[in-house]
């Protein structure tokens, strides 16, 4: 059962053109030229109840367009958005209701209010039950860990601690789903960690759908088992995390402790990048060899004291796949 | 309606809690009336009275206008115009409240507290200092709270108008502030609106300002009664209901664009 069906969906926006020099002035005032930005261009696919995806791309690519359509802020150019149910741009109050978003960049609380006080407001725009309201309230505070600043106005939060302010008032009227938009920037490791972990318990534990836009790895990493990339406003990846990493990752590194010196290391399948004081790297692709065989293949040749195969990381992934358009082409 | 209950208590907790921000205010409020009120003085000379205002008259124009400038927010007021371009209003947006009236909410509290704290500060403080003339009956004095509060409204509809400017121009500031000036000058607040030629009067008339602040000085003055006080508030409630229905109709209008033009 699908919550969020995107068909052919476009956003185009006009972007006046600007003639520069003195003359460019003139022709600015009389005529008035456009040029077409399609921000997104023909997108589909489906996300089903419960399920917890990241949505990546770089800057510019039509992440912010997609969610200001799929949350009703904007109305799309062409094409067929359902989310819950409901046509979200043209029925938003009702819309809305089941929903809860979490933009890391601005805070929907109110600024000059005590946290808890914006949380009673919510109480009410929601027109939340007392009885759920004071449940949700407990269980967000406690695992957010909220209870030493409920009564601190929310202008003198730290980064973190408004980001968990904020988290918590999206979910006290029991959202069906969920958008963050990079609810992880700018935080420390431990916040980061503790934002996670607070997501991933409402998407498994209470099976809220959760679509996440990020640009950090180690979110998607930790939390999103499917992916969607996009990119000049095409959508170039959907799948499995794992997937696009067997495709597009880079090499995997071993790196092996001697026993002893050895004046010649290499092995065939493999490279040696770096060898020293005993310690040999290798780097070899997954078609090529795998880790068992390239170990099994030392092992029979030398003495080995220790050795720790590296994964390519999923950033380095991503940034290929911007970078290199790896995927265009291919969707 | 529960929510908009809310919304007030909180909005006037918080505006209660800028005390020292109110000292100050108020004393340049103060001194600002005495400034204003020797222009007047001068202008009446040697005469009783003009138009219908002798030294009384005016102390009492000048104690009242100063006292409801920022329960009307004459000076400006451009919180909805920040909003829209901070973007806050698209999670404003993304809750399910009616938007007219939660604006509204917040400025009934922030009134209410410049009321109690300006208002009934500045009349006391003036009476002290100078004759000035005074409601005489319960119902004169039930006719100024009526109309403070239609006022208040009329207040709010053409501010939240002017406000919704910001939607089409990345620089509504300058919009704003003419609307405010314009304000002041057919609202009576530069000077009673009865000094003014016949002709500028009419003109004034056909706009929602003088229904704001002038109206409130001749009740409260005892200028306006019987049918011509009944009439002034029906006039003051139709203006409430124009502009409250202009403010519904072009915020969708705003929003509808907002949604398709993107923020």
């Amino acid at each position: 059962m699908s919550i969020i069906t995107v068909r052919n969906l476009r956003k185009e926006f006009k972007v006046s053109k600007h003639h520069r020099g003195m003359m460019g002035t003139l022709r600015n005032l009389t005529t008035r030229e456009f040029t077409l930005v399609k921000a997104v261009d023909n997108i589909d696919f489906t996300i089903a109840r419960g399920e917890l995806v990241g949505y990546l791309g770089p800057n510019g690519a039509g992440k912010s367009t997609t969610i200001k359509m799929l949350t009703g802020l904007l109305t799309p150019t062409g094409g067929e958005v359902m989310v819950n149910g409901r046509v979200p741009h043209q029925q938003r109050q009702l819309y809305v209701q089941r929903i809860g978003a979490v933009f890391g960049q601005r805070t929907t609380l109110w600024w000059d209010l005590p946290v808890i006080e914006s949380l009673e407001l919510l109480r009410h725009i929601y027109r939340i039950p007392p009885d759920r309201y004071r449940q949700n309230l407990h269980e967000f505070t406690s695992l957010l860990e909220m209870e030493s600043f409920l009564n601190t106005p929310v202008r003198s939060l730290s980064l973190g601690q408004r980001m968990r302010a904020d988290i918590c008032a999206a979910l006290l009227h029991d959202p069906d789903l969920l958008f963050l938009d990079e609810p992880t920037i700018g935080l420390d490791v431990v916040a980061k960690e503790r934002i996670r972990e607070f997501v991933r318990h409402i998407n498994s534990a209470r099976g809220v759908t959760i679509l996440l836009t990020t640009h950090d790895m180690a979110d998607v990493e930790r939390l999103c088992s499917r992916v969607m990339i996009i990119d000049h406003g095409r959508l170039l990846y959907d799948g499995r995390l794992q997937t696009l990493q067997d495709r597009f990752g880079g090499k995997r590194e071993l790196v092996v402790d001697f026993a002893e010196p050895y004046p010649e290391v290499t092995v065939p399948g493999a490279t040696l990048t770096h060898y020293h004081d005993l310690r040999a790297t290798y780097e070899f692709e997954r078609q090529t060899i795998s880790a068992s065989e390239l170990i099994g293949l030392l092992s029979t040749q030398y003495r080995i004291r220790d050795l720790s195969v590296r994964e390519p990381d999923i950033e380095g992934t991503i940034r290929r796949i911007y970078q290199e358009g790896l995927l265009t082409g291919d969707a | 309606m529960r929510l908009f209950w809310e919304f007030t208590v909180r909005s006037f907790q918080r505006h209660l809690t800028y005390r020292a921000a109110a000292v100050a205010g108020l004393v340049t409020n103060f001194f600002f009336g005495i400034l204003r009120v020797s222009v007047l003085l001068a202008i009446l000379g040697e005469q009783e009275s003009i138009e219908g205002y002798g030294r009384a008259e005016l102390f009492t124009y000048m104690a009242l206008t100063q006292a409801i400038i920022t329960y009307l927010s004459l000076f400006g007021w451009y919180d909805l115009m920040n909003a829209v371009h901070s973007g806050e209003i698209a999670t404003d947006l993304l809750k399910p409240m009616g938007f007219v009236s939660f604006w509204l909410a917040r400025d009934v509290g922030r009134a209410a507290v410049a009321l109690l704290l300006r208002g009934v500060v500045i009349m006391a403080l003036y009476s002290l200092f100078f004759d000035m003339v005074h409601p005489t009956s319960v119902a004169q004095v039930t006719a100024v709270a009526v109309s403070l509060i239609l006022a208040l409204l009329i207040s709010f509809g053409f501010r939240f108008l002017l406000n919704l400017s910001a939607f089409w121009s990345p620089n509504a500031r300058g919009i704003g502030r003419f609307g405010f000036t314009i304000s002041w000058f057919f609202s009576g607040f530069l000077m009673p609106l009865a000094f003014f030629p016949a002709w500028v009067q009419q003109i004034a008339h056909l706009t929602p300002f003088p229904y704001a602040l002038n109206v409130i000085v001749e009740i409260y003055t005892g200028q306006l009664t019987g049918p011509a006080l009944w009439q002034t508030l029906c006039i003051q409630l139709l203006w409430v209901l124009l502009l409250f229905t202009l403010a519904h109709v072009t915020l969708r209008t705003a929003v509808k664009r907002l949604v398709i033009l993107g923020g």
